[in-house]
């Protein structure tokens, strides 16, 4: 009887909660598409080059219009790479930090500090970034690393004005932080005691145990570089403030360069004097669905590799 | 008092050496004196004084929430784990208090089987019985890791079951199996003294035989105590019972004479099943 009951229950509540999931997913779908129509004039004018040049060609004159937003392309990818490089390390050690280490007491006000700086506006991030973070990181680290280490491509680039791949990237490591550091965290806490205790049971210090749970918690922290990746590569408003919004494809950390949503919010604006800017940004914008599409699969493979292996 | 009979001074000089020669032939594995736990406020453990030869199978039994438990991860220091857990009292290792020794030290020396079965689910058969090797630096090279793991696994009589998967996931065994595995990797560190807590409550009667079976096998070389609130298996494991009730011990003694002859009380209320 009491199986009978939950049974019904659980198919009344399928049932309310699928149109929901329905919506969501059409909705994504419906998004989807409107990119789709939308950059399908300049496919038709370029092809693939709208990707794989590094051109910006605005011409009241649409025969000579050209757009190819490789470099912009190449600057999301990098700069949150950086972010990704700079805040996994930064979440893995705060997380451990606030649930292992910090007093029982100021926990709480750990995590809440961390939702708060999840949730600021970025833009209070890019004027901090803008007025403090790039002259800090110009003077106390990219010309005293481009003095002695010019000839490393990575630093290869002279950082006059600071504005850089490197900022950005910086800019947004500790932007993203909050959200990997909470997926972490919640999934470190969530370790079964007994493993904990099985850990120290075979003569383990407090930092080899903390080692051996992350690996249990793998999975948690893939998710939470994807979500961080994510956030990086969509962020608008507080990059085009530091990345100085340059069409430029250069290896070096300290050369300026331009995002794909940076080059989107700086460009919309005017984007209808033309004839074919408008699309183009929608092909931009579609690009970052492909990125996120395969930073998604990427994460996919590592945890079923993990399973398999 | 000291003009004693020359005859009395003899019978206490024979008695001392019988003491010595006992003391000398039987080891202590570990002892505990005085020893008080409390978390908080709650005091869990009382002043349980306690000795426990070496390489026997001695069971510590009682109802459920007298502090067994308490009592076996305070062997180890594993209770410090516990934030609010606070010990009083010493516990000696071969004479020796486990309170001056490195933690991780104690650790290795007295492993630890846990009721709730949890070898490591993300890490494969193998990995289970390394991880401790590695970790402790024990082996010298590849080769000697995988002799070890193997000699572990023998000696959990799990070897035979899992030697074609050993890549295979833990969480891919059985319950059984899984306690074993276990078992392996808290040998493989070569431990003096083996904890068990109830390491057959959540198993079935077949995996709960094999278990038993496995520990009659080794208390030849180690001293293994366990921690059972089921009296019948107390009494076909152990050498040596000691009943623990409310945090206080009752008795300690040989098996059979706790369960034909118990001194007090409340033993044999708790062995009839008027208590617990
Ligand atoms: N971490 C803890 N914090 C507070 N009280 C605890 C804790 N662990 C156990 N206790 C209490 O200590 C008593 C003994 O527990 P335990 O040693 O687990 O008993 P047993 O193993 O005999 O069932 C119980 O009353 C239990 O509620
Ligand atoms: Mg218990």
């Amino acid at each position: 009887m009491r199986d009978a009951f939950s049974g019904t229950f659980r198919d009344t509540f399928k049932v309310s909660i699928l149109p929901f999931s329905a919506l969501i997913f059409g909705i994504f779908l419906l998004m989807l598409l409107v990119y789709f129509a939308n950059s399908i004039q300049i496919f038709q004018k370029e092809g693939i080059e709208i990707y794989t040049t590094n051109k910006w060609i605005a011409s009241e004159d649409p025969e000579k219009e050209f757009y190819g937003v490789l470099a912009a392309i190449y600057g999301s990818i990098y700069s949150s790479v950086i972010a990704v490089v700079i805040a996994l390390p930064l979440s893995i050690s705060f997380a451990v930090f606030v649930i292992d280490y910090a007093p029982s007491k100021l926990k709480e006000w750990f995590i809440i500090a961390t939702d708060i700086m999840a949730g600021l506006p970025t833009i209070i991030y890019g004027i901090w970034g803008a007025f403090v973070l790039v002259p800090f990181l110009k003077d106390f680290v990219m010309y005293p690393i481009y003095n002695h280490l010019s000839f490393i491509p990575f630093f290869s680039f002279e950082p006059l004005s600071g504005y850089s791949f490197l900022s950005a990237g910086v800019l947004l490591g500790i932007m993203v932080t909050p959200f990997a550091s909470s997926i972490i965290r919640e999934a470190y806490r969530m370790i079964p005691f007994k493993y904990r205790e099985a850990v120290f049971s075979i003569g383990a210090t407090r930092y080899e145990a903390t080692k051996i749970l992350l690996s249990y918690i793998k999975p948690a922290i893939v998710a939470g570089v994807i979500l961080a990746f994510g956030r990086a590569i969509g962020e608008t408003v507080a990059v085009s403030l530091v990345v100085g919004n340059t069409f430029n494809i250069h290896p070096s950390l300290f050369a300026p360069g331009y995002t794909i949503s940076s080059l989107i919010a700086n460009q919309f604006g005017n984007a209808f004097i033309y004839e074919y800017m408008v699309s183009a940004l929608f092909a931009a914008g579609l690009s970052l669905f492909f990125v996120g599409l395969a930073v998604n699969l990427l994460g996919m493979y590592i945890l079923r590799r993990r399973v398999h292996e | 008092m000291r003009a004693r009979k020359s005859k009395d001074r003899g019978a206490k000089k024979i008695e001392t050496a019988i003491e010595t020669a006992i003391e000398t032939a039987i080891e202590t594995a570990i002892e505990t004196i005085n020893l008080n736990v409390y978390y908080n406020s709650n005091h869990v453990i009382k002043s349980v004084s306690l000795q426990i030869p070496e390489n026997v199978v001695f069971a510590i039994m009682g109802p459920s929430g007298c502090g067994k438990s308490t009592l076996l991860r305070a062997f180890n220091r594993l209770i410090e784990l516990q934030e609010n857990a606070r010990v009083e009292g010493d516990i000696k290792l071969y004479g020796r208090s486990v309170f001056e020794m490195n933690p991780i030290e104690v650790r290795r020396q007295i492993g630890t089987v846990f009721q709730q079965v949890n070898p490591f689910p993300h890490l494969s058969i193998y990995e289970n019985v390394a991880m401790g090797l590695k970790l402790n630096k024990l082996v010298k090279s590849k080769d000697e890791l995988n002799r070890t793991v193997e000699w572990a696994l023998k000696k959990a009589a799990l070897w035979d079951e899992v030697k074609d998967r050993l890549n295979d996931f833990a969480s891919n065994l059985s319950g059984g199996q899984q306690q074993r595995l276990c078992i392996a990797r808290a040998l493989a560190l070569k431990p003096e003294v083996l904890l068990m807590d109830e390491p057959t409550a959540n198993l079935d009667p077949i995996a709960t035989e094999k278990i038993e079976d496995l520990i009659y096998e080794l208390k030849k070389e180690y001293t293994i105590i366990i921690v059972t609130h089921s009296p019948s298996q107390a009494a076909r494991v152990a050498d040596f019972v000691a009943f623990l009730y409310l945090g206080k011990l009752i008795e300690v003694g040989p098996v059979e004479k706790i369960f034909e002859n118990p001194a007090e009380n409340l033993t044999e209320k708790y062995l009839t099943g008027r208590i617990g």
